[in-house]
């Protein structure tokens, strides 16, 4: 698969975790317009740990986005690996909040 | 620190409506902590001329939709570089593109959770794919329209189009009204259509 559907396949894993989840609105994506929106829509706190997980992981999957910065392919490596850490953060968030 | 900022994408083809961002390029050598992400897609200078001899379809776009807004230098840096190495990897862009799109409906038909950024990918992977396609044509379009405006247009209920596009707009943006489930049936009504006409030119670029 190329680095860019695996960026795409990071943020549907991230949106399947969340989404699954009963909200009054669905996460619609990891932009920052998105998450504002989310956050906004569900009367979140913006300091809980759940949504700064997610703006965190939305932080390194802009960084994979070919869009925004520059790229170096062992820095890659290791972002992709971060953002699988957090994926995984985010679901035990998720978890111990339900 | 030598720095050119550009405008490009639907400013600069006078593509706007109420849900159009403005695109902002800022190209730099070395960091530059100041610049706004959110605001800027950032490019080292070096990389845009990697790009520039990839013959990479941004390249593309910003050599022949871009317009300078300032420069540290008085040097019109992406005018300096010339026209791109010729687009080669449309193939292979096509596959890309079409493999998101059937991704983005494998899951969208398992589960209507993550509907909306679903179609919002099936949007990407038609507006990408129609770009590609009409770059490696020779006669390319930017346009989020491009599906309709290259040659060997999509055909689709523009209703459901506007689906996707508007799912497109959320997922990236955060703005514009919910999709219902009835829309979210509109726009699957379209997938036959867009599947065939991907077909079709999947086979014209492989052969």
């Amino acid at each position: 698969m190329t680095e860019f559907n695996n960026r795409i396949a990071a943020q549907r894993e991230i949106l399947l975790a969340v989404n699954s989840a009963h909200w009054r609105e669905e996460l619609y994506g990891m932009s920052s317009g998105a998450l504002d929106r989310w956050v906004r829509a569900n009367s979140l706190d913006r300091s809980s740990r759940l949504v700064n997980l997610l703006l965190e992981a939305a932080g390194k999957l802009f960084f994979l986005a070919n869009k925004s910065q520059e790229q170096v392919t062992a820095e890659y490596r290791l972002r992709s690996s971060e953002v699988s850490g957090l994926t995984e953060e985010i679901r035990l968030e998720l978890r111990r909040k339900t | 620190m030598t720095t050119h900022f550009y405008a490009f994408g639907s400013i600069c083809r006078g593509e706007v409506d109420r849900s159009s961002d403005v695109d902002l390029l800022a190209c730099i050598t070395g960091p530059n902590p100041d610049l706004d992400t959110d605001k800027f897609s950032v490019y080292q200078h070096e990389r845009l001329r990697s790009l520039w001899t990839e013959g990479n379809p941004f390249a593309w776009h910003l050599h022949l939709e871009s317009r300078l807004l300032f420069s540290s230098d008085g040097v019109d840096f992406i005018a300096s570089l010339g026209a791109p190495a010729a687009y080669k990897a449309g193939a292979e862009d096509c596959d890309k593109f079409a493999r998101l799109f059937r991704e983005s409906l494998d899951q969208l038909s398992q589960t209507r959770v993550n509907a909306t950024f679903n179609l919002s990918c099936m949007f990407l992977g038609t507006r990408n794919f129609a770009t590609c396609y009409s770059l490696w044509r020779g006669r390319p379009v930017f346009s989020r329209k491009s599906p309709m405006l290259i040659d060997d247009p999509l055909r689709v209920d523009e209703e459901a189009f506007g689906v996707l596009t508007r799912a497109r707009v959320l997922s990236t943006r955060g703005i514009g009204d919910a999709l219902s489930d009835e829309e979210v049936m509109l726009a699957l009504r379209a997938v036959p259509v867009i599947q065939a006409w991907m077909s079709q030119l999947l086979a014209e670029v492989h052969r």
